[in-house]
């Protein structure tokens, strides 16, 4: 049998379309009535920051819309999911470096294991989760974690105009923080600071799975070398950087 | 004596009617106005379970489906709390005047966005 030149090149065009979608991610605009967490999966992210540029929030906005995070105005009580930081070497040596920092979904989250109600919890797929409906606001689990992930809602959170229905706000006297946008994954997509910096921003964040080998993550973590914030403290954090 | 009696009388019914206007300023107004009285739910269509059922249950479901939502990571969409909206379409209408008639207060509506 002989294959004429268009379907050789239709077949390539949908061997293409399955290869630059990631693993474990399906482009389905409603998804099934019913989904359940995989235990095989373990999700992660990497993320290159040579491609991030200091002046760009393009992630950090997109966190707050998507998840309804408000400014409260006090810095000292402010709420961030995900927050920009700066690198500066002292001795001049790296070059200076910005970075998002949320999360990092470890393996061994010690916010977990300080959680006195068992509110923080490891999902099945890896992710590290507040059950709102047990937190009570103690804040152990923000001293635990080395990463400042972690937020206490001080005051009567303010609802945006536009919020977010998919995702519900946080009371007064919760603690909140990145889920990983655990909605959209649950939906097959991926979370919003990583489309917003793939649309708006460098491009520098990969999401998905780092059990399965083949995933676009799992290669990349293999080719080019990546470390991980803290690694001393053999948490396992499950947020890979590449170029600090 | 005369004078004492009447003077008794007089307290027994300014008593009398303080207790009364007491008690109608007092109570609550919807044990007098008997049933509360329920916002129809919109699409005509019926419920996720028998409407009896979910009359006496929905608060051991809603929170079951929870545990198994946010713990487990097992979404039913066809009965997630945000699915209730689309047919009840007001908690304070639907929800809230059942929940002030029987005085129990849940908080879900602090952080879930339902239609108020
Ligand atoms: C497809 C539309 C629909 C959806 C979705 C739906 N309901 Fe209903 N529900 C109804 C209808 C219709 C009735 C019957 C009301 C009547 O006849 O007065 C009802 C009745 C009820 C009742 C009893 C009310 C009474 O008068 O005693 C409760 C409680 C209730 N629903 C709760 C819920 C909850 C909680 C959810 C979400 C998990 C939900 N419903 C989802 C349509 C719906
Ligand atoms: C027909 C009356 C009725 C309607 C309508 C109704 N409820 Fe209830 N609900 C009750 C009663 C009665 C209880 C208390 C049960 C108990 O404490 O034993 C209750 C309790 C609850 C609880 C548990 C509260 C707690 O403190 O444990 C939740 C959650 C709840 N309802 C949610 C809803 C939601 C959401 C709706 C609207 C979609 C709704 N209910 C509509 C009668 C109603
Ligand atoms: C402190 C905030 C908060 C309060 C109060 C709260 N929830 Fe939630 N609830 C959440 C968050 C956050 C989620 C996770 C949403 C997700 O993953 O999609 C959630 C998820 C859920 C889910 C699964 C998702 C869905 O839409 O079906 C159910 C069911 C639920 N809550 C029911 C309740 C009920 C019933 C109450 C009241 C007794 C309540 N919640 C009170 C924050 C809250």
């Amino acid at each position: 049998m002989t294959m004429d030149r268009r379907s050789v090149l239709g077949l390539g065009g949908v061997l293409a379309a399955g290869l630059v979608l990631a693993p474990g991610m399906r482009l389905v605009a409603a998804p099934e009535n019913v989904t359940e967490a995989s235990d095989k999966r373990r999700w992660g992210m990497l993320i290159d920051t040579t491609h991030c540029d200091a002046a760009c929030t393009a992630c950090t906005q997109a966190c707050r819309t998507e998840n309804n995070v408000s400014i409260v105005g006090d810095p000292q009580r402010d709420i961030h999911w995900i927050r920009k930081v700066d690198l500066h070497d002292k001795d001049g040596r790296k070059p200076d470096r910005s970075l998002p920092v949320l999360c990092n979904h470890c393996e061994h989250p010690p916010c977990v294991h300080v959680c006195p109600t068992e509110a923080s919890f490891i999902r099945k797929d890896g992710i590290v989760l507040v059950d709102m409906h047990r937190c009570i606001g103690c804040r152990y689990c923000m001293i635990a974690c080395p990463y400042k992930a972690r937020s206490l809602v001080y005051s009567k959170p303010k609802v945006p105009p536009d919020a977010n229905t998919r995702v519900p706000i946080r009371a007064k006297g919760v603690v909140e923080k990145c889920t990983f946008c655990v909605h959209r994954i649950d939906d097959g997509g991926e979370p919003a600071c990583v489309e917003a910096c793939r649309k708006d921003g460098g491009g520098s964040m990969l999401f998905g799975d780092i059990n399965d080998p083949n995933s676009e993550i799992s290669k990349r973590i293999r080719e080019v070398s990546t470390t991980t914030i803290r690694a001393d403290l053999g948490l396992k954090p499950r947020v890979h950087y590449q170029g600090i | 004596m005369e004078l004492l009696r009447s003077l008794a009388a007089r307290i027994g019914v300014a008593v009398f009617v303080t207790l009364l206007f007491v008690l109608a300023v007092g109570l609550p107004a919807n044990v007098q106005a008997g049933p509360p009285q329920l916002e129809e739910p919109k699409g005509g269509g019926e419920c996720i379970r028998p409407e009896g059922w979910m009359r006496r249950n929905h608060m051991d479901f809603l929170k079951h489906q929870r545990g198994l939502t946010v713990r487990e990571g097992i979404r039913v969409r066809s009965e997630s709390l945000a699915k209730c909206a689309e047919c009840h379409t007001s908690h304070t209408r639907f929800c809230d005047r059942c929940h002030n008639y029987v005085g129990v207060a849940p908080d879900c509506f602090e952080c879930h966005l339902f239609p108020e």
